[in-house]
């Protein structure tokens, strides 16, 4: 192929064609501390100047596109980016990966006859030009004016290394006092010594009994008197060093970047506090899934994976989505929708939707069932309870009580559906019944799996095999030891004990009620019921329930998203093609022997010790502040979850379990995002409980508006990021975002070398102000420094290029030469600063021609015929799985003291965190509040989409028609929406501003009568909506950006905490669905 | 107050807002305009259709004198040809602006597709223009002779022409039943001589020589023309709007309903029926009254008006319908609405035509031989 | 590569039976000559350098059925567009798509999708309805257009030369399908704060939306109020710029429901032959006798 003529193969870009005035350019190069101008203009210019010239259909040189990967929504599909003389021009769907066509294209496809060859995206995926090219984006550090209230909308600009100093040192900054700088935080630096201090630690945190507990901490009080003042609080030692009271917060973080960020936080600052969002987001479908995955390793239960199943809808035959929406949200449409539409009028495969709203996968469904919100657990064990009854269950699945078992029917997962389950006195069950209990096997010493020279003791778990017991080994091989236990054992007693099988004690659960009663709970037809139990339970393994948000976001959301899981477990259709599956990704961080950079190696730093902010992964009676406080806890703790989103900032807010000096807000909003994100907005405003609030955002963001520094960033065609895959795609993948344009961004200087200002500028200045390890010219140890974002981010594609397989067998080819021209001439527009051929060869190493091959191509995907075995998965889950949990049953409550219960069970919600339950409905709260998303939004990278506005510009309150009638309510009146804990109606965002939460009625057929829904992604308050004012100049809003309503901030606020929405006190999910509201007419 | 003075004043001012209005239009385009790809024609289009019928129609008056020779109307022609080539001067500023590139519309002569309808009202029009232009000057220099006949008769065929050809213009769509109706290009030349009737009774009360004896015949002719002709148009609205009625076509019915009870009503409850028909019609019927000139001037300003209304609601009710259900829910923006209200752009320019028109009425009278000999040079 | 656009046939017919003829056609030998990529039959095309199955994505075999069809001489192909209502889920992505590959400005749409809600709660029923420009073989916008500025080209497609074009918009008005509209010569970008400098601001950031659209071929910038295709209506073209480069439509491609199809008619092993074979077909508003070339699938 040709190159046209009209294309400049040589062109790096020409600062002469820009036409930016002198006046602002000094302006710009003051305000951004000397920097570089704003890289992009040159060549916006440069385009426009163009035109008129020869035709030539740019588009479709391969020399003109970028594979990188969307990041409008979280699904991050992989894309390929069309240039024009460097300015993004059409963005469309990367065809070597599966996202955006199925089958994908052969990864060995050369790029240049890739060029024409398009995969299908999204909307919101067409439009992210709009979201980058955002004339609202801010590109200079903006610090709130002294003298001015957090959130007031007064800033100055500061030079990016005027703002790193003043973070670092503090002082008196804002005219209000003096600011501790992290400088103070930073108190425990010697690795060694946190060492020590964290082994004594963990040892207060294992003793049990309260007296030794006490003499303990007295005990580390005396051994490390002379650094009591790196502690936050000598009495309680548990809590960690003076580092922790540094946080790091994200919302929308992927690996690379996440990687950069702990390397930073957590190792070099030596804090605990990286909390990321998945709370908000899915929650208790993540920690649910971790339950369920967790291993008996070294007879102790761990080692659970953060993360959940979903379907392999595209084969499947017959699906059940459950508050799921695959065509306009969830992982994501691009990927789903195609498999569901051809499956559907290709092959017959038949859906139900199970969703208050009428949602547009359920135009296409066979089945909608507009459940009533929060009685998920109950129509998944009305289900259950006529597939029980009617022994519909898959037997020979569930009767595998080991691996062996498991294989011998070809199953690559099993369950613990036949072991016996001992009951406390009241017939309640417990923990499972060991073989040395009932003296039917001894224990045995086995290897450590984490050091073989040791041992520990494993005592079998118990089956009954035609009611005799028979001991069990989960992880058995040998066809010899293989269990098929008897599925149904009701209160047998064995020796000393009696007991359940597992499968009986849900069984029991499933026949709390009678299915009519079960479809009673839920507001449907005990018809509809039975019809779908008979039909997923008619075809093989090729039937599944997909679920999502709407199951997990409630406050009993752990027990729901249980309860789908083990009804999928009565089909056994995990790890089989149609059923449900687990996502798969390469690694790229070193992990895998054979890749060359371990990029988790951080010689000589320091591991972070303590309990967090948010209480994740620790027993509360084990902590220190259990003898202090006792039942119920001041706040909950979560020792099943992490990343706890909505306990964040209210945990600041009371100081609870200690204060927190400075945090760091990146690319989340919990004020918006967050149910009753308002309660965020008091704390976030006030400098006394938080002195330091830094964000590092692309806009004034409705959360960075309250910041004390913005620092401008890169966005996602402009920077690097590892965007893993979803549970959907059976394939083995791993996109690469890479940068595609130049940034918008100036330049600065960090260790000396030039980086856009952007996260990773943060985070290298600040490490060379604090001097931390792990970064800087010896950051990386043997591999060398880490002063620039390439030197982290080369080296991951590196080990992406090399593979899984230690003898790098599996290594992607080497780029050939036409390959690397076209790959070195795509980037022909990206300033030396993001681009630099040596830079990146360098940290490449002899892999370069690999990479190049890898980014080429936007990332790592494996074959089509990889992703199947027959009727199996490729990458299966492929171990036992726990739809009884031990672990669960042993983790007691923080408010109760309880334990918590083990199995799919329904609780009637919504309750409080300690479990108080709510009613609202007879203090006048008629209506119950849901939210969904539309395909065209997100929460806050759309607003500014004009092409998506084109195509709604603004969202509704949805509500049946016969709600609206009996209202006298019409199609746009505008009404209000209170609540119990907003009866207001309003956002209240400080300083005296207030916005009601005021939205357009749309009646509808399409949504269960009583509830009322929102869409997501509407009703910014900020965000380039509103007028700011930056030195002195005001920047006026636009505000088509602000059309619409959000009413998170009518979301309830828990009544024991007071300023934290709803949660689920288990899965640890933010609870979105289980508001009561009553809307008043505005005019 | 001198009406002289006054319409003067009146047509000043309108120039002077058109300035701005073309200002804008010049340097903005169509981005100010409040028509849009469903309503593609507004107020502009309206009052182009508005001008070509008064131009057709004042012509028409034109050859009670110059053709038919009828003793009354004797010496009212050449006011009546003015009249006419000054409305088309308007129609043609009204429309010209209205088009996306009036720079090419030399196109329409030299690379034109003679089917299109629109193709065959553009030449007719210039056609006639040029024909009004000769008889206009052969009306003041050798007004007996034949050729002023022969060509007063072509031109006669041709005005009906080329109103017809402006109502075929809608009528040939079959997108737009509301247009596609059979009589529908017939209506249009009886709209023109109308609003050139009315025209006429205006130019003629305001201006026409006060001694003249024909005067109050005049008036009382025109003036039951007028009534009748009203009477008329009012019986094609009623078939109109109750054939679409009874059709039950669902866009019709909208349509009417949208005209009748819409946003708009005002416009056709009040402009168009109370002051466009009603009181022109109680008015004129009257002998006695027909003898005011003042008042039979203004009742033509009544019709006029009525008559402009009465070409915007011909063309917006088509317009305000979508012609696939929803669609205007599909993707919105700028331009993308089926409601219509002109903008202050298309106001001002507007105004601006009729200022124009006005005055071209005004200078003409004042400075060209256009009424009787007698007071050619006269102040009336 | 400069060649006449064909006169459509009743033009012509026309043009012999009116006595004023000779006047017209003389003029119309004098227009200066238009380039315009459509009308270029040679469509060379880049290859698909693989071969597709059966298995492979619609998107794959529409692209290898699209070369086949280059391969053949212009007047023997017939392009048509399917649309499978069945898969289609109303996401607009098709719709965006075509927003961006051809530039399109504020109030310009050439494919919206059209939501209906039906039925009663809890029988409810929503349709989804994808209307690009049908590429009427009766076109009744052809025949109105006073400059012959929009024609059907070789291809069939109902094409527009904005360089012809006065913005008269009676095609609009003749067009029973909604598919004309009018630039007005807006940017999405209007209404946004200059501040450059202090934010990235308006003059830079619409950069994107200023810069070139390829449709037809032809590179025409927006960079003032007034060069077409401001001023100009403007319709959906099949994305005859992109089939030239054997790439189907931007709509096509990116259809995640994969509800669209592209290709042509008169190949008997193209997916479209195979889908308007079916009996679940049918044309919007066929009754107005304008033989449209998209064709539905219910
Ligand atoms: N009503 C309602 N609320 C919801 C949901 C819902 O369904 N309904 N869904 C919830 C879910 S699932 C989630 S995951 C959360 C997500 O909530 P968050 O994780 O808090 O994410 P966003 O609200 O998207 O916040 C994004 C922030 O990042 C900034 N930003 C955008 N692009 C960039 C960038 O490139 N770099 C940087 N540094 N910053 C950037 C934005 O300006 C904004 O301030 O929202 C939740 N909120
Ligand atoms: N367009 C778009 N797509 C996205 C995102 C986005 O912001 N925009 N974000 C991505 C992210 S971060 C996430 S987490 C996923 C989320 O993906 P999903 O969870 O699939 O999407 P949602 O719309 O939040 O919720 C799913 C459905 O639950 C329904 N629902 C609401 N309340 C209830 C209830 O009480 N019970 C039941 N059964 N259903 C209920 C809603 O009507 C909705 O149809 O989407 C991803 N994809
Ligand atoms: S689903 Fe759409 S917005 Fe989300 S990543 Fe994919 S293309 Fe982008
Ligand atoms: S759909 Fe409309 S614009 Fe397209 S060819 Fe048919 S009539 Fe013409
Ligand atoms: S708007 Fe253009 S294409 Fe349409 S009829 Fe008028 S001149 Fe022809
Ligand atoms: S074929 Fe091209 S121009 Fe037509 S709707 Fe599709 S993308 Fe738009
Ligand atoms: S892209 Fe496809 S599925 Fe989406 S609206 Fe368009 S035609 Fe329908
Ligand atoms: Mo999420």
């Amino acid at each position: 192929m040709e190159m046209q003529p009209a294309m400049k193969t040589n062109g790096t870009h020409q600062p002469g064609h820009c036409e930016i005035s002198r006046r602002d350019f000094l302006k710009l190069s003051a305000t951004a501390g000397g920097a570089a101008l704003l890289g992009s203009i040159p060549f916006v210019r440069q385009v426009l100047a163009k035109g008129g010239e020869e035709y030539s259909y740019l588009l479709s040189l391969p020399e003109n596109q970028i594979y990188t990967a969307c990041l409008q929504c979280n699904t991050g599909c992989p894309i390929k980016v069309k240039l024009v003389e460097g300015v993004a021009a059409k963005i469309d769907g990367n065809p070597y990966s599966p996202w955006t066509m199925m089958p994908h294209i052969a990864y060995s496809t050369p790029i240049a006859d890739a060029a024409i060859i398009e995969g299908a995206i999204c909307p919101k995926g067409q439009s992210g030009l709009q979201t980058v090219y955002d004339p609202y984006r801010i590109v200079s550090v903006l610090k709130r004016k002294p003298g001015s209230a957090r959130g007031a909308g007064q800033w100055i600009t500061v030079p990016f290394d005027q703002a790193i100093e003043e973070i670092v040192d503090g002082g008196d900054l804002f005219g209000e006092g003096i600011v501790p700088g992290l400088k103070e935080s930073y108190a425990l630096t010697d690795s060694e010594l946190a060492k020590e201090m964290a082994a004594e630690a963990k040892k207060i945190v294992d003793e049990s009994d309260p007296g030794k507990k006490s003499s303990l901490v007295a005990g580390f009080k005396r051994s490390f008197s002379t650094h009591l003042d790196t502690l936050i609080d000598p009495d309680h030692p548990d809590l960690g060093p003076k580092n922790n009271q540094v946080a790091f917060v994200w919302g929308r973080l992927k690996d690379g970047r996440s990687h950069f960020i702990k390397r930073w936080i957590n190792s070099g600052f030596g804090s605990i506090n990286a909390h990321g969002h998945t709370t908000v987001c899915q929650g208790s479908l993540y920690f649910t899934g971790k339950a369920m995955s967790e291993k008996y390793i070294d007879g102790k239960w761990s080692g659970g994976d953060k993360f959940y199943w979903q379907g392999d809808v595209q084969n499947s035959e017959f699906v059940i989505f459950v508050g799921a929406s695959p065509f306009e949200g969830n992982y994501g449409p691009p990927y789903r929708a195609r498999g569901i539409t051809n499956n559907q009028v290709d092959h017959g495969m038949k859906m139900v939707v199970v969703d208050p709203r009428f949602s547009k996968t359920a135009a296409k469904a066979w089945k909608w069932l507009p459940i009533k919100p929060g009685t998920e657990a109950a129509l998944a064990l009305g289900l259950m309870r006529w597939i029980f009854d009617n022994q519909r269950y898959d037997a020979g699945y569930l009767a595998a009580a080991n691996k062996a078992a498991a294989t011998s029917k070809g199953g690559p997962t099993w369950t613990e559906a036949s072991w016996l389950v001992k009951l406390d006195e009241h017939g309640a069950p417990g923990k499972f019944l060991r073989a040395s209990e009932i003296g039917l096997r001894e224990k045995e010493s086995r290897p450590l799996s984490t050091d073989a020279e040791k041992t520990y003791e494993f005592d079998y778990f118990v089956s009954l095999v035609d009611g005799e017991p028979v001991p069990v080994d989960p992880y058995a091989e040998d066809p010899s030891l293989a269990v098929d236990g008897d599925l149904f054992v009701d209160r047998v007693r064995l020796g000393d004990f009696t007991v359940k099988s597992g499968l009986q004690i849900i069984a029991d659960s499933a026949r709390e009620h009678s299915l009519e009663e079960w479809a009673e709970i839920c507001g449907l037809n005990p018809k509809d019921l039975e019809e779908v139990a008979l039909e997923f339970t008619r075809h093989g393994k090729k039937a599944v329930a997909d679920i999502h948000r709407g199951v997990s976001q409630h406050t009993n959301g752990f027990y729901n998203v249980l309860s789908w899981y083990t009804l999928n477990a009565l089909i056994g259709n995990y790890d089989w093609k149609g059923g449900l599956s687990k996502l798969s990704t390469y690694k790229a961080d070193g992990s895998p022997k054979g890749q060359p950079f371990n990029i988790n190696k951080t010689d000589g730093t320091q591991a972070p010790y303590g309990t967090s902010i948010i209480r994740h992964g620790e027993k509360y009676d084990k902590s220190t502040l259990f003898l202090r406080d006792g039942y119920p806890a001041k706040r909950n703790w979560y020792p099943l979850s992490s990343d706890i989103y909505q306990e964040i900032v209210p945990s600041i807010g009371d100081a609870y379990p200690y204060a927190i000096k400075a945090m760091f807000l990146y690319m989340g909003s919990p004020a918006y995002s967050l149910p009753a994100g308002n309660t965020n907005i008091p704390i976030l405003s006030d400098p006394k409980r938080l002195p330091l609030l830094i964000a590092i955002d692309a806009f004034i963001g409705e959360t960075s508006m309250y910041a004390d520094y913005i620092f401008p960033d890169t966005m996602f065609l402009e920077r690097w990021e590892f965007g893993g895959s979803h549970p959907s795609i059976p394939f083995k993948v791993q996109p690469v975002r890479n940068p595609a344009i130049a940034p918008l961004v100036p330049e600065v200087t960090v260790y000396g070398q030039n980086t856009p200002m952007s996260l990773e500028a943060v985070l290298l200045g600040l490490a060379e102000a604090l001097d931390l390890k792990g970064f800087g010219p010896a950051g990386f140890g043997e591999y060398g420094g880490l002063t620039h974002p390439d030197d982290l981010y080369l080296k991951m594609v590196a080990d992406l290029a090399y593979g899984e397989k230690e003898d790098g067998s599996d290594a992607v080819p080497d780029a050939d030469e036409e390959e690397m021209r076209i790959f070195v001439e795509g980037r022909r527009n990206l300033p030396k600063a993001v681009f630099d051929l040596d830079r990146w060869q360098r940290n490449a190493g002899t892999l370069w021609p690999k990479v190049v091959t890898v980014l080429n191509r936007g990332g790592r995907f494996e074959a089509f015929e990889k992703g199947y075995l027959e009727e199996k998965l490729g990458h299966p889950y492929g171990t036992l799985l726990n739809i009884y949990q031990e672990k669960t049953y042993d983790t007691k409550s923080a408010m109760t003291g309880e334990h918590l219960t083990a199995y799919a069970k329904y609780f009637p919600g919504p309750y409080s965190v300690t479990g108080e339950i709510l009613n609202d409905e007879k203090d006048g709260f008629d209506l119950r509040m849901i939210t969904y998303r539309e395909i065209t939004q997100t929460k806050s990278r759309t607003a500014s989409n004009y092409w998506l506005l084109a195509v709604q510009p603004e969202n509704f309150v949805l509500i049946n028609a016969a709600d609206a009638n009996s209202r006298g309510l019409e199609n746009d009146d505008r009404v209000k929406i209170i609540s119990p804990t907003n009866l207001e109606g309003a956002w209240d965002l400080g300083n005296g501003n207030k916005i009601p939460m005021v939205g357009k009625i749309k009646t509808t057929q399409g949504i269960r009568p009583g509830v009322i829904a929102f869409s997501l992604g509407f009703g910014h308050w900020s965000y380039g909506g509103v007028p700011v004012e930056i030195n002195g100049m005001t920047v006026p809003g636009d505000d088509r950006r602000v059309k619409g309503i959000h009413a998170n901030a009518a979301m309830r606020v828990d009544p024991y905490l007071g300023n934290t929405c709803l949660v689920d006190p288990v899965g640890g999910s933010a609870v979105f669905y289980d508001t009561q509201v009553r809307l008043e007419r505005v005019s | 107050m001198n009406i002289k003075r006054f319409l003067y004043g009146l047509a000043g001012l309108a120039l002077l807002i058109g300035a701005w209005g073309l200002y804008d239009r010049f340097v903005f385009g169509h981005a100010n305009t409040n028509y849009g790809s469903y309503v593609v024609w507004g107020l502009w289009v309206a009052m182009y259709l508005f001008f070509a019928g008064v131009a057709a129609g004042s012509f028409m008056i034109s050859t009670l004198d110059f053709l038919f020779r009828i003793p009354i109307f004797k010496g009212t022609g050449r006011i009546a040809l003015w009249t006419a080539l000054v409305s088309l001067a308007a129609g043609l500023t009204s429309i010209g602006l209205d088009l996306g590139h009036m720079e090419r519309i030399w196109k329409v002569f030299l690379e034109g597709n003679p089917s299109s309808v629109m193709f065959q009202m553009v030449w007719g029009y210039t056609l006639f223009g040029l024909l009004m232009l000769i008889c206009l000057f052969l009306a003041i220099r050798m007004p007996e002779s034949r050729l002023l006949r022969v060509l007063m008769g072509i031109g006669l065929v041709l005005s009906l022409f080329v109103s017809g050809a402006v109502g075929a213009l809608l009528g040939v769509q079959a997108a737009r039943p509301f247009w596609h109706v059979g009589l529908f290009p017939v209506q249009f030349p009886v709209f023109s001589l109308a609003s050139g009737t009315a025209v006429m009774l205006s130019v003629l009360a305001f201006f026409g020589p006060k001694g003249d004896p024909n005067r109050r015949q005049q008036f009382w002719v025109l003036g039951i023309l007028s009534v009748a002709l009203v009477l008329v148009k009012l019986y094609f609205i009623w078939a109109d709007y109750s054939v679409s009625i009874y059709g039950n076509v669902p866009q019709n019915v909208n349509a009417v309903r949208e005209v009748l009870f819409g946003p708009y009503w005002w416009a056709f409850w009040i402009l168009q029926l109370l002051i466009g028909s009603l009181i022109p019609v109680v008015v004129l019927s009257q002998k006695k009254l027909v003898q005011r000139p003042m008042l039979i001037g203004w009742m033509g300003v009544c019709l006029l008006i009525g008559y402009a209304v009465a070409r915007g609601l011909i063309i917006f009710p088509a317009l305000t319908i979508p012609e696939i259900e929803n669609l205007a829910n599909a993707f919105g923006g700028p331009h993308l609405t089926f409601e219509y209200f002109p903008s202050l752009v298309e106001w001002a320019v507007t105004i601006g035509t009729i200022g124009m028109a006005t005055m071209g009425v005004l200078v003409g009278g004042d400075f060209l031989p256009l009424y009787l000999q007698s007071h050619k040079k006269g102040k009336v | 590569m400069k060649k006449r656009k064909t006169e459509d046939l009743s033009r012509r017919d026309f043009l012999k039976i009116t006595g004023a003829a000779v006047s017209f056609l003389g003029a119309l030998e004098l227009a200066p000559e238009k380039v315009l990529a459509s009308a270029d039959t040679s469509l060379e095309t880049r290859p698909l350098k693989f071969d597709v199955s059966p298995e492979d994505d619609q998107i794959l075999r529409m692209q290898s059925d699209l070369r086949r069809a280059l391969a053949k001489p212009v007047e023997e192909r017939r392009w048509v567009m399917v649309i499978d209502l069945r898969k289609c889920l109303g996401c607009h992505a098709c719709t965006i798509a075509c927003v961006v590959e051809n530039k399109l400005p504020p109030g310009v749409v050439y494919r919206p999708v059209i939501i209906e809600e039906l039925g009663t709660y809890p029988n409810v029923a929503m349709r989804f309805l994808p209307r690009p420009c049908m590429q009427c073989d009766e076109p009744p916008c052809v025949p109105v257009c006073p400059v012959n500025a929009t024609y059907k080209d070789e291809n069939g497609v109902v094409v527009i030369d904005y360089d012809q074009c006065i913005g008269c918009r009676y095609c609009v008005t003749a067009c029973p399908y909604g598919a004309r509209t009018f630039d007005f010569g807006d940017l999405y970008t209007d209404e946004t704060a200059e501040s450059e400098g202090i934010i990235f601001g308006k003059p830079s950031a619409s950069a994107y939306e200023r810069s070139a659209s390829y449709e037809y071929g032809e590179t025409r910038q927006r960079n003032d109020h007034t060069s077409s295709p401001i001023g100009n209506v403007r319709k959906c073209h099949f994305c005859l710029h992109r089939l030239k480069e054997g790439m189907l439509p931007a709509c096509t491609t990116t259809c995640i429901g994969r509800a669209t199809y592209f290709g042509d008619a008169n190949d008997q092993d193209s997916l479209v032959a195979d889908l308007i074979a079916s009996p679940n077909v049918m044309r919007l508003k066929e009754e107005l006798g304008t033989q449209p070339r998209v064709y539905y699938l219910t």
